[in-house]
């Protein structure tokens, strides 16, 4: 009897701990989620009383021939592989030269992170005005002809600018995980190398890199789940612009649910997304995973 | 003297390493040049903005600053955002670090599915649901206002704060739960007054990135409070100022100046902490 009671306060516990969690999770994702899900499978602007079901309707129509929806997905995809890329490569260059020891290591270390505690919409605004106004100036000052391009106004301009404001903007958070990666290998290994010959590149692929792969996956992870959800700095930078180029499925998603009132069809897209998402870190965690058994 | 001897070939300048130490220095100069920009603008009058953006202003005025804060109503947006984070962080620590001791301290079944469904919603995009989180919002009356905003935060952040949570509980000795049990410590009583307190250091790690994260979100902000001047935040009012005022770049910048000098402000105070916060929560995250 005292057993059946003790499990019971026991139970009765566990649930006054866990369930005010659970129930915001439950509030936050799973019950927005089911009816995205529910959605998805209907024709609905918002106004109408009552959403119209239309089964698999919306998603047909997708994938047979929106071009807003492709655009967006190859913008997407563009930007991501190139961003992963470059923030990474930067991120590490810097971070090489961060962990030489130089004195103004301190000062460097802040400067290369403050972007990353800006709001990403108001970093597209500092940038616009950089473009728009700033280049201008500079362009008059130095004569340079990189100044006179129109880096917003032409579609490609306009994704190497996105690009590089994103990256400009967080940089610096990779950077410190490459740091912290950095640190952590250990100083003999390196002298090791060294005595045996090798010089700063070869012990850099040899010694530097291989021992820098936890920072790495992290690091790609990271850039991965970021990148694959751009939105805000487009937004502010080009905001879709010039000639609806530049919409990321996040933005395209935005686009048709709040601003064309597609109901329906933009949770449909929505969906993919989600799946997307799904797809592409099921496999990334498969692949990191085998990596770290090899290792 | 003896030890100068055996520093002497690091301490030595070498030429090459000066010229990195100065071409770095430049390099980070140059990086921080368009926040260099904005601020210097922020002081100009329009005509100064559109004639020279890289020329120092002509006088040194606060005008463009004492417009800007009435026109926003600053301190309203000030204590905006911050009713939003305190609430949002609140929820977030309370029920994200009591779900994750119980859940890492409990081996059952229905303990490791509970675990999972509480972090497989980091999996899931905002923007995939936002439309259905609005709704919800609104029937349970939580849109249109900062502390309803400030609720909603408490299921968003949870996922990724009880999953560094319940890493770090696994690594404090269950013997601790068990002499506070003998003590007469249970419960509520237990977590809080023995189990909490050595959770300090991952709570400021989750601290450090939900503030950055809740003070800077924009989405969720614009589809919650962005209805009414009493409840925007202080990005979404540089989001709404900037389309009012395309063209007078001087009132846009000092508008970026104001909504980003809390956190430069809060950076060069605790500099150490918030690197330290981010990577934390990134390696463990």
């Amino acid at each position: 009897m005292f057993k059946l009671g003790r499990k019971r306060g026991e139970k009765l516990e566990f649930g006054l701990f866990t369930l005010p969690a659970l129930i915001c999770i439950a509030f936050a994702f799973y019950v927005p989620f089911m009816m995205t899900v529910r959605y998805s499978l209907t024709k609905w602007n918002g106004i109408a009383k009552n959403p119209t079901f239309v089964g698999l309707d919306n998603f047909r129509q997708i994938f047979s021939g929106d071009a807003n929806f492709a655009n967006a997905a190859i913008f997407t995809l563009k930007y991501m592989i190139l961003y992963i890329v470059l923030v990474n490569v930067l991120a590490i260059a810097l971070a090489l030269v961060l962990d030489m020891g130089l004195r103004s290591t301190n000062w460097l270390r802040a400067a290369f992170f403050v972007p990353y505690i800006l709001s990403l919409v108001i970093v597209g605004f500092i940038w616009k005005f950089i473009f728009m106004q700033g280049f201008e100036s500079l362009g008059d000052s130095t004569g340079w002809q990189v100044f006179a391009l129109s880096w917003l106004g032409e579609p490609g301009l306009a994704f190497v600018s996105i690009l590089g404001v994103s990256i400009w903007q967080s940089v610096g958070f990779y950077m410190v995980i490459y740091i912290a990666g950095l640190q952590a290998i250990p100083g003999d290994l390196k002298e090791a190398a060294t005595v045996d010959g090798a010089g700063p590149v070869r012990r850099f692929i040899s010694v530097t890199l291989p021992l820098l792969a936890p920072s790495i996956t992290i690091s790609v992870f990271m850039a991965l789940t970021n990148s694959i959800k751009v939105f805000d700095v487009i937004l502010s930078l080009t905001a879709g612009g010039p000639g609806g180029t530049t919409y990321s499925v996040a933005y395209d998603i935005y686009r048709d649910t709040f601003q064309n009132n597609l109901y329906g069809y933009g949770t449909a897209k929505a969906l993919i997304l989600f799946v997307a998402v799904l797809l592409i870190t099921i496999v990334q965690l498969t692949i990191f995973k085998r990596r770290e058994v090899e290792a | 003297m003896s030890k100068t001897i055996s520093a002497a070939p690091k301490k030595r300048v070498r030429p090459g390493r000066l010229v990195l130490e100065i071409g770095m220095v430049l390099l980070s100069l140059l990086f921080l040049y368009p926040l260099i920009l904005t601020v210097i603008n922020s002081f100009k009058s329009f005509a100064e903005v559109m004639s020279d953006v890289i020329a120092l202003p002509q006088s040194f005025t606060f005008e463009n600053y004492t417009y800007v804060w009435k026109a926003v109503n600053y301190p309203r947006l000030f204590l905006n955002n911050t009713v939003i984070t305190v609430i949002g962080l609140l929820g977030i620590i309370l029920f994200s670090s009591i779900a994750a001791y119980k859940l890492s301290r409990t081996n059952s079944r229905m303990s490791g599915v509970i675990y999972m469904l509480c972090i497989i919603p980091m999996l899931i995009p905002f923007q995939s649901i936002m439309l259905t989180v609005l709704q919800i919002a609104k029937t349970l009356h939580l849109s249109e206002s900062t502390w309803g905003l400030g609720i909603q935060y408490w299921g968003f952040g949870a996922p990724l704060a009880i999953f560094i949570y319940h890493g770090f509980v696994k690594g404090i000795p269950r013997e601790i739960d068990e002499s506070a049990t003998i003590d007469g410590a249970s419960g509520f009583r237990l977590f809080f007054s023995v189990i909490f307190p050595l959770l300090k250091s991952v709570t400021t790690t989750i601290i450090i990135i939900d503030v950055m994260w809740i003070w800077n979100d924009f989405l969720l902000p614009l589809l919650m409070v962005n209805g009414s001047p009493a409840t925007k935040t202080l990005t979404l009012a540089a989001y709404t100022f900037v389309g009012q005022y395309t063209s007078d770049w001087q009132y846009a910048m000092t508008a970026m100046v104001m909504a980003v000098l809390p956190s430069i402000v809060v950076f060069i105070l605790l500099q150490k902490y918030i690197v330290r916060g981010v990577v934390a929560g990134a390696v463990k995250g």
